[in-house]
């Protein structure tokens, strides 16, 4: 199966993107610098990115306070950034590099239910749902989680991923196919978040 | 390949079932707080913001450059250890709490944004800035919410935490799903079980409850109950025995009219109803019963010159407060001026 996850250097898409490329290149420039409006301003436009990768890892109890850990990560390396306007990319591997390390110190304390009492009551068809997607690969869960969870459109997640536009439509896509053929298949969910494989 | 427009662009035309999958799954969403970083040191290495072609050079003089940079750590390491008292500082005392994700080991550092978990067998103490130290219990969990000078703020979501604060009153504080307890210079103990429900026990000074505008002020020796729906309850003092502490719950939380008005009668009439119970049940009665409860606190206390029985029946502010002060618990009147925003 052919899975398109490109990470890397934004690729230039026209104006919209080499702006928005040049403005991120600033922001982290003066989050280097010290300038903690500008971490404020690089969290609000990040925040989704690392919250969708995290979730698709780790147990939804412990999304947040990584998300949080991934950030802080992030500000005490921004020195190591080579390329600030790589920053989208980056982040992420700092995501996924801190959410296996997390699954791997996890193995070694007691298992939780992934749900605990007095948490959101978000619906056993929800999670099960989320369980689906999370075994779907790498490339198709992210990009399917930024946009099913987060809102983000396609246009965005490529802008944030540092991913080419064109590979996210393909990832979308066949994540999307793949994720009905799995919902017709999980005998978890109801009929009503069942959709037809086209 | 087609391509669904919508899921590549959700202003265009909905797609029923991504829609669908898309209100599901986002009840997932959640922005965590924007980290503190006020705590956090970094890497002295600057940001390169020119292509990395540029930096071949770099090659030539990395061993200096290796050099400066240990220096730089080691300096920065230095700062950081002297900005660190902007942070809460936790040690372990018993099992591996957790702070975030990670599990803490000896001591460690809570920063704002942070959390703070115990299971079964684990519990901490923090240190609340210069003003004191709390002591969180097992299988609990609080946030750090705020901390600067005279304000410091937690949040108490499940579990138990003790605190003692030697500081003005209302520079620390702690949000409860039920109810916000504003510590008024004491020690206290406050719970909050899986419900959300919570009870607060005071052994020095008062601690203010409220919620939704329904405060309870708890002195010294007593303890009320919080409600994630109702609210602060009725304080009482510990030594009031359990048929008085069922009646009074079952007057703050019941829902049936004629088994609240029964509880009410045998709070008034028990041996254990207490000054403060009856100066709470003022406002809270329906204003047929407020009178009955004005004369059982005239009993306890008299009022204060310049009160009379028709204002406090009015529930006149100053008066209510007034006739607080004669308790000799605290006075009132500075809950209210702390309360007033800051111009």
């Amino acid at each position: 199966m052919e899975h398109v996850l490109e990470r890397g250097r934004f690729r230039n898409i026209g104006n919209i993107a080499v702006t928005s490329v040049t403005c991120v290149a600033q922001t982290v420039s003066a989050v280097a610098k010290g300038d903690q409006d500008a971490f404020s301003r690089l969290y609000a436009d990040y925040v989704r990115l690392v919250h969708a990768i995290v979730l698709g890892r780790v147990p939804r109890r412990d999304v947040d306070d990584l998300v949080q850990e991934v950030f802080i990560a992030a500000y005490t390396r921004i020195g190591e950034l080579r390329d600030p306007a790589a920053f989208g990319g980056w982040i992420a591997t700092i995501a996924r590099n801190r959410a296996t390390d997390h699954l791997r110190q996890a193995r070694e304390q007691v298992e939780l239910p992934d749900e605990l009492p007095g948490g959101d009551a978000i619906e056993a068809e929800t999670m099960a749902v989320l369980d689906i997607v999370r075994k779907l690969p790498e490339a198709y869960r992210e990009t399917l989680l930024m946009r099913l969870v987060e809102g983000m459109s396609g246009a965005e997640i490529a802008e944030r991923s540092g991913l080419t536009p064109a590979s996210v439509r393909v990832n979308l896509h066949r994540g999307m196919k793949l994720l009905r053929e799995q919902l017709g298949a999980d005998t978890r969910v109801s009929g009503r978040t069942h959709v037809s494989a086209r | 390949m087609s391509m669904n427009d919508y899921l590549w662009d959700p202003s265009d035309t909905p797609d029923p079932e991504v829609e669908r999958l898309e209100q599901m799954l986002g009840r997932l969403r959640s922005t965590p707080p924007v980290p503190d970083l006020s705590t956090v040191g970094r890497s002295a290495t600057a940001v390169r913001l020119t292509p990395a072609a540029t930096y071949v050079g770099v090659r030539f003089v990395a061993p200096a450059l290796a050099a400066a940079a240990t220096i730089a750590l080691m300096v920065g390491a230095t700062w950081q250890t002297s900005r660190l008292g902007a942070a809460w500082q936790v040690a372990s005392l018993t099992g591996e709490p957790r702070i975030g994700s990670r599990t803490l080991a000896g001591e460690g550092q809570l920063a704002m944004g942070q959390t703070l978990t115990t299971d079964a067998a684990s519990s901490a103490r923090v240190e609340v800035s210069t003003i004191g130290e709390v002591t969180i219990g097992s299988n609990s969990r609080v946030r750090l919410v705020e901390t600067r000078d005279g304000h410091h703020r937690l949040s108490l979501d499940r579990g138990s935490l003790h605190a003692i604060i030697v500081a003005p009153p209302g520079q620390f504080i702690v949000d409860t799903p039920s109810a916000t307890a504003t510590d008024l210079g004491c020690s206290y103990t406050l719970h909050v079980d899986e419900d959300g429900s919570g009870l607060l026990s005071v052994e020095k000074g008062w601690v203010a409850l409220e919620s939704n505008g329904l405060e309870s002020f708890v002195p010294a020796g007593a303890s009320c109950r919080t409600d994630p729906t109702r609210g602060p309850g009725t304080p009482f003092y510990d030594d009031a025995d359990e048929a008085f502490r069922d009646a009074l719950d079952q007057f703050d939380y019941g829902r049936n009219p004629a088994r609240r008005a029964a509880a009410l009668r045998l709070v008034l009439d028990h041996r254990d109803v207490s000054a403060v119970t009856l100066w709470h049940l003022i406002p809270r009665v329906a204003a047929a019963d407020r009178g009955a409860v004005v004369d059982a606190l005239a009993d306890q206390m008299a009022m204060p010159r310049g009160v009379t029985r028709d204002a406090i029946l009015r529930l006149d502010r100053t008066a209510l407060d007034s006739w607080w002060k004669e308790l000799g618990l605290g006075d009132a009147n500075w809950w209210r001026r702390w309360k007033r925003p800051t111009p």
